[in-house]
């Protein structure tokens, strides 16, 4: 960027949005390498696209939008890759392994969800965020896209599985997955016994 | 105990994840409610979703 002139004050504005940016790939990319190529080449095209920014949007979500489109090469070229070196199939069958071993053989929880104490009270404090993003990295690499795909940008499961070049059906399984593990580990970490109210 | 065509706790809960992806059919709604008036773990799940889908969307979006 230090080759372009800085003359517009929104120059500022835009590198002000890195931090959230790289959140933003880091839990699509799960790669910080990945995630700041993608921000960067997001940011190069912003800053060469800023005539064009009219203002209607605001700028954080100008450049999601750039970003979004960066985000979705990256993942074209990793999958393709990754689809040389493995079958989604595959993965799906241990899904459904880890899925049996929460439930016994009757299918009752073998770890059964407990009443979460006051849980909105939980989003107001610093350490719960903490919590959550460990346990948000703790899930598998897929399951953590998927269900940021699905739960933070709300895109169509459809265009999520054609994306993750699996079936509607070992989608669901991924994001239930998801869903249990970030449950589990929200429970033994936050809400279990004594620890209810961050203390 | 539970007829055998009942729900359990296995299959309740991922009927409750699916919902978030697709509509479910009227015999699924009409089995998990069954479910959901016996099992106080699957009630628990089910508000745990809710609070997953509100947390992951203030996490990001701030």
């Amino acid at each position: 960027m230090s080759d372009l002139p800085v003359t517009d004050p929104r120059l500022a504005d835009i590198e002000a949005q890195r931090p959230y940016l790289m959140r933003y790939a880091m839990a699509q990319l799960r790669d910080s390498l990945l995630a700041e190529e993608a921000v960067q080449e997001a940011l190069l095209a912003a800053v060469e696209g800023l005539a064009s920014f009219q203002g209607h949007s605001t700028l954080r979500t100008w450049l999601t939008s750039i970003l979004r489109f960066k985000i979705a090469d990256q993942q074209r070229r990793v999958v393709q890759e990754r689809s040389r070196m493995e079958t989604g199939d595959a993965d799906s069958q241990d899904d459904e392994a880890w899925l049996d071993a929460l439930f016994d053989e009757t299918g009752h929880w073998r770890d059964p969800p407990q009443a979460w104490a006051n849980p909105e009270a939980a989003l107001e404090q610093r350490r719960f965020w903490e919590t959550f993003e460990r346990c948000l990295e703790r899930l598998p690499a897929r399951g953590g896209r998927v269900f940021f795909k699905r739960e933070v940008m709300g895109e169509d499961t459809d265009d999520i599985c054609r994306a993750e070049g699996i079936s509607a059906s070992n989608c669901w399984v991924i994001l239930h997955r998801a869903r249990l593990g970030l449950r589990s580990c929200l429970e033994l970490h936050w809400f279990g016994t004594g620890t209810a109210d961050g203390a | 105990m539970a007829p055998e065509d009942d729900l359990n706790c296995r299959q309740a809960s991922r009927l409750l994840s699916l919902a978030g992806e697709r509509a479910l059919t009227e015999g699924e709604v009409r089995a998990l409610r069954l479910h959901l008036d016996e099992c106080l773990m699957c009630v628990n799940f089910e508000s745990q979703l809710r609070f997953l889908h509100k947390a992951a969307k203030r996490y990001f979006h701030g």
